[in-house]
This record gives C-alpha cells, sequence and structure tokens, in this order.
C-alpha cells in the first residue's frame, strides 16, 4: 500500500516535468505508472513483448497458478465457437486462446455429439493477430509443436489492434485476451473491433481488472508489486517487463468504466463477469 | 396482449393472480406475436415493460446495461426462427444456429443467450401461452361446459400446440428440469396453470388458490407426459385421461374442502379438551391441596 502511494507521487512528478515537454508535442499517456508520449507507448510496449516472448507462457503459469488456463477455457466457453465461423483473436501471440477455439470446432467428442456439415468445418477460419512478430513465431511453433503447422484453419497476421487490416462485417467474433490494456487508444481498438464483426458477432474481452474486496485488495496489491517482479527477475530474467505489467493493470480502466467504453463504440448487450473477485474480467457485448 | 393486461390491472378488483400476472409478462418475447389489430397499442407501453424486460434477459455477475427494444426483437426473431428447425435438430444450438442464419445473423449470437437451449424452451413456453390467451380472448365458447370440461378443453387446446414438436418434447422436459432452468420452468407453468383457472372463471385468493393450481399443475404434467408415449390417432387417449383427471381434479377438490372441515372439526374438538384441561390444571394448582374436581 505504501509503495503504491510513493509510486503515485514519484508517478505524478514525472508527469509535472513531462507535461511541460508534452504540451508542446503530442499527447501523453500511461506507460505502467510513467507518463509516455503516445508515440512512445507502441515501441514500449513492444519491447517489453520481444523481451518476454520467450518465456510469455511459463510465467503467466507462474503467475497466475495456472489458472489462466481456467480463465481462458471460460472465455471460449462463453464464446460457444461453430464450425464453419471466421474468428479473429487479436494480441493472440502465442495462440493460447485460438488453440482453444480450434480444439472446440473440430474436437471428435463434439462432432459425434452434435451433427455438424463436414464441409462447413473446412471453412472454419480463425485469424490470430499480433502487432509483434516474436510472439507470432513462439505462437506458430506452438502450432508446429501440435502438428498445426498447414493446417489452413490457423492464420497468423501481423497488425495492429487499432488499425486491423480486415475487411467490414468479416468476422463473427473477436477476442482479445491480456491484451486490450496494452493498446495506445483503446476506444480505436473498440471500433476496430465493431467495425470488422458481423451483425450478431461477439465481442470478448479477458483483461486483468480491479478488486474492491477490502482484504484481498490488499493481498493482491501485495503480491503483484512484491512477489510478480521478482518471479519476472528470477524465471525471465526481466524485471522492468513485469513491472510495466503490474502497473499498467492498475491504470486500466475499472470494470464499469470499460463496458461504457464498449457501449460508446456501439456495441449492444455489454456485459461483464468477475473472475477470482475482480482479479480478472469477461467483458462482453454484440454487434448489431 | 398488452391490452388484455392492462384490462386486468386496471378492471374490477386486484387479486394476487392478477398481480402475478402483470409483473413477471415476458413482454420481450410476445412483442412479434401480438395481432395486427394491437400493434397500435404496442409502443406506448413497451416502455414501461421495459425494466422486466431487461431483468429476464440479463445474465452474469456485473451489472447490466438495459438491452434497447431492438435487441431483444432481434433475439425474440432468432429464436422465432429456430422453433422451425426443432423437429429436425431437437432443443439444441444447431436449431439455434440454423434459426439465426435463417434471420441472416451470424450465429455467434447463440453464444450470448443465457443458458442457451432452456431459451428457446422458455420462448416456445411463453410463446404458446400468448397463443393460449389470444384463443381465449378471440371468443372460445365456454359456457355450455361445466368447470371439469372447460378445463380439460384448455389443457387440450395447450397441448395440441405442442403436437409438431411431440418427438422432441422430452429433451425440452429434461432441459426444464436441469437445476439452473427449474426456476423459469417452474414459474412459467404456475403462470399457464393460473390463467386456465383464471379463464374458467376463479378468482379466489384465499388458501383454495394454492391448493386449487397446484392440483391443476398436477392434472396437466400428467397428461402431458401421457401424451409422450401415446400412440393413437389424434391422440384420443390423451384426451380420455385428461377427461377422466379432469373430473377427479373436482371430485379432489371436494374432497379436500371435506377434509378441510373435519381438520377444523377435530382442532374445534381438540382445542376444546385441551383449554379444558388447562382449566382444570389451573384450578387445582390455584386451590392447592384442596379436593376440587376438574371442570370436565
Amino acid at each position: 500500500m505504501a509503495l503504491r502511494s510513493i509510486s503515485r507521487r514519484f508517478g505524478s512528478r514525472i508527469l509535472n516535468y513531462r507535461s511541460s515537454v508534452a504540451s508542446l508535442h503530442s499527447h501523453a499517456t500511461s506507460f505502467g505508472f510513467q507518463q509516455v508520449k503516445e508515440e512512445e507507448k507502441s515501441k514500449l510496449v513492444g519491447n517489453v513483448f520481444t523481451n518476454v516472448a520467450s518465456s510469455y507462457d511459463i510465467m503467466n503459469d507462474v503467475m497466475s497458478g495456472g489458472l489462466h488456463r481456467l480463465w481462458k477455457e471460460r472465455l471460449v466457453g462463453k464464446l460457444s465457437p461453430f464450425a464453419g465461423m471466421k474468428h479473429l483473436d487479436v494480441a493472440g501471440g502465442t495462440g493460447d486462446v485460438a488453440f482453444r477455439i480450434f480444439d472446440a470446432v473440430n474436437s471428435v467428442k463434439r462432432r459425434a455429439l452434435r451433427k455438424v456439415d463436414e464441409d462447413s468445418l473446412e471453412e472454419t477460419q480463425i485469424y490470430v493477430c499480433d502487432i509483434n512478430p516474436n510472439m507470432l513465431n513462439v505462437g506458430k511453433q506452438r502450432a508446429a509443436e501440435r502438428g498445426l503447422r498447414d493446417n489452413k484453419s490457423l492464420v497468423w497476421v501481423e497488425g495492429d489492434a487499432e488499425a486491423l487490416s480486415f475487411d467490414d462485417n468479416s468476422m463473427d467474433g473477436y477476442t482479445i485476451a491480456f491484451g486490450i490494456r496494452n493498446v495506445t487508444h483503446i476506444e480505436k481498438a473498440l471500433a476496430e473491433a465493431y467495425r470488422v464483426l458481423k451483425r450478431g458477432g461477439r465481442f470478448l474481452c479477458l483483461e486483468l481488472s480491479h478488486v474492491d474486496i477490502p482484504v484481498f485488495k490488499d493481498v493482491y496489491d501485495l503480491y503483484s508489486f512484491k512477489v510478480i517482479p521478482n518471479l519476472g527477475e528470477l524465471i525471465a530474467g526481466d524485471r522492468e517487463s513485469y513491472q510495466y505489467l503490474v502497473e499498467s493493470v492498475r491504470r486500466f480502466p475499472p470494470q464499469e468504466k470499460f463496458a461504457t467504453m464498449i457501449a460508446d463504440a456501439g456495441f449492444e448487450k455489454v456485459e461483464y463477469e468477475n473472475l477470482v473477485g475482480g482479479v480478472v474480467a469477461i467483458h462482453s457485448a454484440i454487434k448489431l | 396482449m398488452y391490452r388484455t393486461a392492462a384490462k386486468r390491472l386496471l378492471g374490477a378488483g386486484l387479486t394476487t393472480s392478477r398481480l402475478l400476472r402483470s409483473t413477471i409478462i415476458p413482454s420481450s418475447y410476445t412483442s412479434n406475436l401480438c395481432t395486427s389489430s394491437m400493434g397500435h397499442t404496442e409502443s406506448p407501453i413497451i416502455n414501461q415493460s421495459g425494466p422486466t424486460a431487461a431483468s429476464s434477459t440479463g445474465t452474469g455477475e456485473g451489472p447490466r446495461r438495459k438491452p434497447r427494444p431492438e435487441f431483444e426483437e432481434e433475439q425474440a426473431r432468432v429464436l422465432s426462427a429456430s422453433l422451425r428447425h426443432v423437429a429436425r435438430l431437437g432443443w439444441t444450438e444447431e436449431a439455434m444456429t440454423a434459426g439465426s442464419r435463417d434471420v441472416g445473423v451470424s450465429p455467434s449470437i447463440v453464444g450470448s443467450f443465457s443458458r442457451r437451449e432452456a431459451a428457446l424452451v422458455e420462448y416456445f413456453m411463453d410463446e404458446c401461452l400468448q397463443l393460449l390467451i389470444d384463443r381465449v380472448d378471440s371468443g372460445l365458447d365456454l359456457q355450455n361446459l361445466i368447470p371439469s370440461e372447460r378445463i380439460s378443453k384448455l389443457i387440450r387446446i395447450r397441448l395440441e400446440m405442442q403436437v409438431p414438436y411431440i418427438s422432441k418434447w422430452p429433451q425440452a422436459l429434461s432441459i426444464q428440469a436441469h437445476p439452473v432452468n427449474v426456476p423459469t420452468s417452474f414459474k412459467q407453468r404456475a403462470m399457464l396453470v393460473d390463467e386456465i383457472w383464471h379463464t374458467v372463471g376463479d378468482g379466489a385468493s384465499d388458501l383454495d388458490w394454492y391448493v386449487k393450481r397446484t392440483v391443476l399443475g398436477g392434472v396437466y404434467s400428467t397428461t402431458e407426459i401421457y401424451m409422450l408415449t401415446d400412440d393413437s390417432p389424434e391422440y384420443r387417449e390423451t384426451w380420455a385421461f385428461l377427461d377422466d383427471r379432469g373430473k377427479d381434479a373436482f371430485d379432489l377438490k371436494k374432497s379436500i374442502q371435506e377434509a378441510k372441515y373435519f381438520a377444523q372439526d377435530i382442532g374445534a374438538g381438540v382445542g376444546k379438551s385441551f383449554q379444558g384441561l388447562m382449566n382444570g390444571v389451573m384450578q387445582t394448582m390455584s386451590t392447592r391441596g384442596g379436593g376440587s374436581t376438574s371442570a370436565f
């Protein structure tokens, strides 16, 4: 708690310094608790993920105690994938969500239970879009390990969430798992999501969010600021990236505010579900 | 449908049965089913019923934004289109996917229905109830029938609506029986039973009300299940079964009434003797050691 107040004061001092410079140039945005110029943010984020790409999956397991798998399962369950769907997973570099969707559609058990049109199975397209080529490479490698290297259903695309290269009204589903807080302009990413989704298409966002429960909140803060950067140093050899990670979570808008932003982008039926008391939240919405 | 709701709300007396109806009318699903003659009355009332509709369609733990009316209409349209595929694909997500394709909406919308297949079953139940109300309002001749026959006729009309889906109806029943879905399916059946009694002409709101609804609920459910295994032409045996149950129900009603009076009498008798005993005890205690007799 003390750490947080210290870093807030520190952050505001940086803000005062930078604002005098920033007022001459573009707007400032947040990079963790620091204030940085907008153009710099994507570069800084890029650096973070280039550094963490190779140990991203291991660190996820360690930091969340394996829970991130359950969260992603829940996300895909909510999506309810179907054969023949065109799905876009943004910031999905290493392919966790994409693989789960692929399995959900193609699993033999599912095909046996339900009547599936074999032709439409062929048409399923899952696009994995990430701004960072290193993350995509890790994803492609994992696909190869699973024997899906040449599978036409999985398509790896390098792209920016704020300026997607897909056509309007082309996607049945859009997911973004633990990616939207790294985006410089969240509204732009939401607007792009709205653009590429078909009528009836679903938007699902899994993201670390704000905890309000009294005692648990302090435990969580302690864990975030004390334990995680140390784990980052120990396992990935990169303290700063993980410091950025926990700070960016605090900077991200709380659940209600984010839900309002989603509604402002034009989506209907905006809802969110808190997991683990608010550590993670799944926001869902529909385009109509 | 809003006309009938308004009529009953403002009509003579506000019994509990009418209150029940006015608070849980699933207006969202029925907006498309109103006949053209009622179409012009829809818009002014749709705002009033908005909150109740929103609360019945919301999900999740977080606070919900109230869905706009077009969204609910869209959902209703998808569900309505899905019903056409139920006979072939069952009460499943596949039927809903096919339905959404018919309407021209991405099948992803299926994922947004709370309790997926249950949403389809519940929509069907609401639609059938609405059709029943419409049939009754458009002049069903019940005057010449005794109450048990009226009940039989109404239940028969309602069950005949299920005939096109009868091959997949067991699946619908099992979906309704899931613990998650039980509250809603119970509520829907309660509304149906309430509506039937109301039409038969019973507006009582005393303890009898619960007994009547329970009995009728039993008659309806047993007939519904009987129908599942009935192979006779045009379900003749089911209707015969229904008529017998209807008669039983009324006899049962009489016997329940008799049982109540009997219990009251016994209660009175027991009460009197207990009172006498207490008096006796009091007297004995107050004149302790005295040789007074009890008040028996």
